[in-house]
């Protein structure tokens, strides 16, 4: 299991990768939304906000109505925002959950795939 | 296991009537009109809605099958999932990709439907009905890269008005028909069992994609709104269908069933010129839903597969607004491309088109039913918040009813033998297994070699010991194919 601590650091070589990148910033004009992380293991929970294409700092606890909520185990939270780990494989074989629109989804895997795959 | 999840506490949750709007839209296709004229073929006189009855009876009972199977899995990977768990991935990925054609073909006659009605309401020459279809794909392309979709109110009011308007101009169609309906309780009045049999098969097409709002279930306010909106949308595709066709075998002629447009004969029997420029309205409003639904749907499933590592990586990329551009583009072209063939082919085109979606919509019906079946045996304790009554019975029916319908409907167009239908889904089923078996093993190699290359990133003082938690879903009812760090649809 990964400790909250583990996911913080993580999240912010992830935040630091996203908010580096431009095409990313392009992708996510308009899109401002409060993402909620589930541990489904330790049951912590985290708030991602996105607000004019920049990501902000990890929040401890879920914070305000989310858009989308997230729901893994806290060591492929932590694997994910370190890139080790495929959101979409683990998500079509059901060991991640998500509530939310299509769309939504849509572009959180887009942030991970771009940041890692895209350069 | 995983604990069943819904959007109750989103800031932009689906609530029913965007749920129910939605699985009516989808199944309510232009083609839905040309479907319903073909019925009348098979049948005696206005008995038509007999034939609609026991093809809504038999929609019902998949959608007990797709109400289970979307329980266990309320996700948009859905029949992912439960195919890969039911029976061999590859299979599960050929009968997937298959179906996807239906999509391909839906959105294609909808496109040269719409075409067809304007070049007819216009006066133009029919050579234009391909330009028609052009400029309709062309701008379903465009919206969708641009990320444009429809808003669920937009949905809602466009498919309200949609059945609206038919059910009005079927009905005043009718009423100003000045006579009374010929045998409408006698469906086999000149005609045989087998003929009824055959109006079952397509009646059951007239219902077919109303299971697409399953993928949806992780935006509903409730999870029961999906199973809900899809029993919702069988009865009222039941009577909006029922109405329609009694009316179109009540007051058009054989010429006017047997066009591409026989809705505008119905408008126009119903309130003249007027009725005519509605119904073109109308038809052109129908492929907004079916275009809305029909392109996110099939690109992002396929966006899906590609980031999963089972399509080419190319399948996967993005534009600036977070589309994946190439599936979309692909969808267009190849939807274009089946849309030609049909007009090239006339009448005995989108007949055929008809044929195919029928047998694939009964096909599909009885795969659902063989996954309800098989899970029950595979996963007993998985949580079902909705289970189907004497399901290993049911299940059997199932199975045997939608296979018969799926032969009786491939073989036979306008009332007549023909095997093209079943030739066309071979040929589709055939490539897809062929590319399911030779070339996304290698897909799927290139994929773990590419991570494996490189470096995990994560410092190593953080990996996982031997006594992690077993992933959410990891149950001891799962097949081993579908644990974690394996590619598993």
């Amino acid at each position: 299991m990964a400790d909250a601590d583990e996911i913080t650091e993580a999240y912010a070589d992830w935040q630091a990768r996203c908010n580096a990148n431009s095409r990313l910033a392009t992708m996510l004009r308009g899109w401002d939304r409060v993402v909620h992380l589930t541990c489904s293991d330790t049951g912590d929970r985290f708030t991602i906000a996105v607000e004019d294409s920049v990501l902000a700092e990890l929040r401890q606890g879920a914070v305000g109505d989310p858009d989308l909520v997230v729901t893994a185990t806290s060591e492929d939270f932590a694997d994910l925002f370190w890139g080790d780990l495929n959101p979409s494989e683990k998500y079509l074989s059901g060991e991640i959950v998500l509530a939310g629109s299509a769309d939504d989804v849509m572009r959180l895997d887009a942030m991970s795939m771009v940041v890692f795959l895209d350069g | 296991m995983a604990a069943p999840t819904h959007a109750a506490g989103l800031r932009r949750a689906m609530g029913l009537r965007t749920a129910v709007s939605t699985s009516t839209g989808l199944a309510f296709a232009a083609l839905q009109y040309l479907a319903a004229a073909s019925l009348v073929a098979y049948v005696a006189g206005d008995s038509a809605w007999i034939s609609l009855g026991v093809a809504g009876l038999l929609a019902l009972l998949a959608w007990g099958f797709f109400g289970e199977l979307n329980g266990m899995f309320p996700t948009a990977a859905a029949i992912r999932r439960y195919m890969s768990r039911a029976m061999d991935d590859r299979v599960a990925l050929t009968v997937t990709f298959t179906y996807l054609t239906t999509i391909v073909m839906v959105i294609a006659a909808d496109a040269f439907i719409v075409g067809a009605a304007l070049t007819h309401v216009l006066h133009e020459s029919g050579v234009l009905t391909a330009v028609w279809t052009l400029v309709l794909l062309g701008l379903a392309v465009l919206s969708n890269l641009r990320g444009v979709k429809v808003a669920g109110s937009v949905q809602d009011l466009a498919t309200t008005v949609v059945l609206t308007a038919t059910l009005v101009v079927s009905v005043v169609a009718l009423a100003k028909s000045g006579t009374p309906l010929h045998t409408p309780l006698q469906p086999f009045h000149h005609r045989t069992g087998a003929d009824f049999v055959e109006s079952v098969a397509l009646g059951v097409f007239l219902y077919s994609a109303f299971e697409w709002v399953t993928t949806n279930a992780e935006e509903v306010r409730r999870p029961e709104h999906i199973h809900r909106a899809m029993f919702i949308a069988v009865c009222i595709l039941f009577v909006v269908s029922a109405v329609m066709t009694t009316a179109m075998s009540h007051v058009l002629d054989r010429g006017q069933l047997s066009s591409a447009f026989p809705q505008l004969y119905l408008g126009q029997r119903a309130f003249g010129g007027f009725g005519l420029w509605l119904m073109a309205g109308i038809t052109a409003v129908t492929a907004l839903n079916t275009f809305n639904g029909g392109f996110i749907t099939a690109s992002r499933f396929v966006y899906a597969t590609a980031r999963e590592g089972s399509l080419p990586p190319v399948l996967a990329r993005l534009n600036d607004r977070a589309v994946p551009w190439v599936p979309v583009v692909g969808l267009g072209v190849t939807s274009f491309v089946v849309a030609v063939v049909i007009e090239v082919a006339g009448g005995a085109g989108w007949e055929v088109l008809v044929a195919v979606g029928a047998a694939l919509e009964a096909l599909i019906y009885a795969v659902a039913a063989f996954c309800v079946l098989r899970l029950r045996s595979r996963l007993p304790d998985h949580h079902r918040p909705f289970r189907v009554r004497l399901a290993g019975p049911a299940a059997v029916v199932g199975l045997v009813v939608f296979g018969l319908l799926a032969l009786v409907a491939a073989v036979s167009v306008s009332n007549r033998f023909n095997p093209l239908p079943l030739v066309i889904i071979a040929v589709m089923a055939g490539i897809s297994a062929v590319f399911v078996v030779r070339y996304v093993p290698r897909y799927r190699a290139a994929e773990e070699a590419r991570r494996a290359a490189g470096p995990k990133r994560r410092p190593p003082r953080n990996r996982p010991d031997a006594t992690a938690t077993p992933p959410a879903d990891e149950t001891a009812d799962d097949p081993p194919g579908a644990r974690s760090g394996h590619p598993v649809p």
